[in-house]
């Protein structure tokens, strides 16, 4: 039996991987309150022509007199002409980001984690499930897939927010769906205007007709609902080891060197933040870790 | 097709009815009705005794609570397959809980909840199907419940962030 694993790693300790490189801040779009994607250009021309990354990696994103925040890269891995992280403003460092506006200098530095194994993946079934700001990290995925849509089976992404104005990428959601990827989006609570699902994630997979020999998951959200929606899939049998997650925890230095990511023997920055569900599942069932 | 062939065909498409002996069937189609409801329309109102219990068969209904001071707050939304208005077949008599309105134009499958508990009472096989749905739905009406008092989209955790 093989079990799939995400791909190695990037991350490494040498000098260059610590050192930011300067990046401006070329647009800025409102996804939902208090969310926005910031597009950035590298302002070393080499640097900005051979910058890559794959679908779950993220960046350090600093901030001099601030600090750093490990954000992950939101935009289509394959066009790199501007990066795009999707960030929600929680504190210093992001509302710091959020302060320098378009035109605006901070340091970059990534890309670091493991990804999400899609090349592993083909010819499976997907079901993508994402809650509030656990989207951005999937959106990669989705792109990958459309440009890739032969090599998989039926797509399903479920997401869920709090309420419909917290949904993000709303306008991309109709070219999502044309390209063969079905849509389950729930939320939390809504007025009247809202004709969609109210409920939550987990709960979506109850009206799925999941074939679980040849089904894969991902999943990105607060932690209770990755919980749920594995515990969801691996009770229509989805084997464990197809279940994959990404994780944010405190990541502070990207390469392990902190410890303030430490999940069992494990460091989400540096072994994460895509994990199979197969080993990292029993440390997220571990009271206080 | 007579109406109660149509009935009978909208039942044995509940994959939890296919379980059933086929004679129980005629005893259900026997208590239900097929209705079509327009998008908007309610079904049944927070506070009435009204004694029917719904299966959605297309369409989608959203099931609200009408809170003193906030107005009609929407806890949930039941579509094809999902049963409404279960709690008038648990054995304690209660008014409504909620309240059903119809998002989009729906096809229900609408029952009289004291005669199917009086089924359920004489056929305890046909009983055992129906509790054991029930038990189910409200298993996961508990969970989504959960979810909605922990909030997990609140961003309560922010104060005092560093990031």
């Amino acid at each position: 039996m093989t079990v799939l694993t995400t791909s190695k790693p990037i991350s490494d300790c040498t000098s260059d991987s610590m050192l930011p490189m300067w990046a401006e801040i070329v647009k800025i779009e409102q996804e939902a309150p208090r969310i926005k994607t910031y597009w950035m250009k590298f302002k070393d021309p080499i640097v900005q022509d051979t910058y890559s990354f794959q679908p779950g990696q993220f960046n350090l994103l600093t901030i001099p007199g601030y600090g750093e925040a490990a954000i992950s890269i939101s935009s289509h891995p394959r066009h790199t002409e501007a990066i795009g992280h999707t960030i929600r403003l929680a504190g210093n460092v992001t509302h710091a980001i959020d302060r320098l506006g378009v035109g605006g200098t901070l340091g970059v530095r990534g890309p670091y984690g493991s990804t999400w194994p899609l090349e592993k993946l083909k010819g499976l079934d997907i079901y993508i499930a994402a809650g509030g700001i656990g989207l951005p990290p999937l959106r990669p995925v989705i792109y990958h897939i459309m440009d890739n849509r032969a090599d998989y089976g039926k797509v399903v992404l479920i997401y869920g927010a709090r309420t419909p104005e917290d949904l993000q990428f709303t306008a991309e959601h109709d070219s999502w769906e044309k390209a063969g990827i079905e849509l389950m989006i729930c939320v939390d609570s809504c007025d009247d205007t809202w004709t969609g699902l109210v409920g939550v994630v987990p709960m979506l997979f109850y009206r799925l007709r999941i074939e679980p020999k040849n089904s894969a998951l991902l999943t990105c959200g607060p932690e209770i609902m990755i919980h749920f929606a594995a515990y969801e899939a691996i009770a229509r049998r989805v084997p464990r080891k197809r279940i994959f997650v990404s994780l944010e925890k405190n990541m502070k230095c990207g390469f392990g060197s902190c410890g303030r990511c430490q999940l069992g023997p494990y460091f989400v920055c540096k072994d994460g933040p895509i994990f199979n569900y197969k080993k990292i599942g029993p440390y997220l069932e571990v009271e206080d870790f | 097709m007579t109406p109660e062939q149509e009935l009978i065909s909208a039942l044995q498409t509940i994959p939890w009815f296919q379980d059933l002996n086929p004679e129980y069937f005629d005893k259900l189609a026997g208590i239900s009705s097929l209705i079509e409801v327009e998008a908007g329309e309610k079904l049944y109102q927070q506070g009435d005794k009204q004694d029917y219990i719904y299966v959605v068969l297309k369409g989608r209904v959203a099931v609200e609570i009408a809170i003193p001071g906030k107005g009609r707050t929407r806890i949930y939304t039941a579509e094809p397959i999902e049963m409404l208005g279960w709690s008038s077949v648990t054995p304690v008599v209660r008014q409504r809980t909620a309240s059903a309105v119809t998002v989009l134009p729906c096809l229900l499958v609408r029952m009289k909840a004291s005669k199917l508990q009086k089924l359920c009472d004489q056929n305890h096989s046909l009983g055992y199907v129906v509790m054991r749905r029930i038990a189910n739905v409200a298993a996961s009406r508990l969970l989504v419940t959960r979810f909605q008092l922990l909030d997990i989209f609140s961003h309560s955790s922010d104060e005092g962030s560093n990031v």
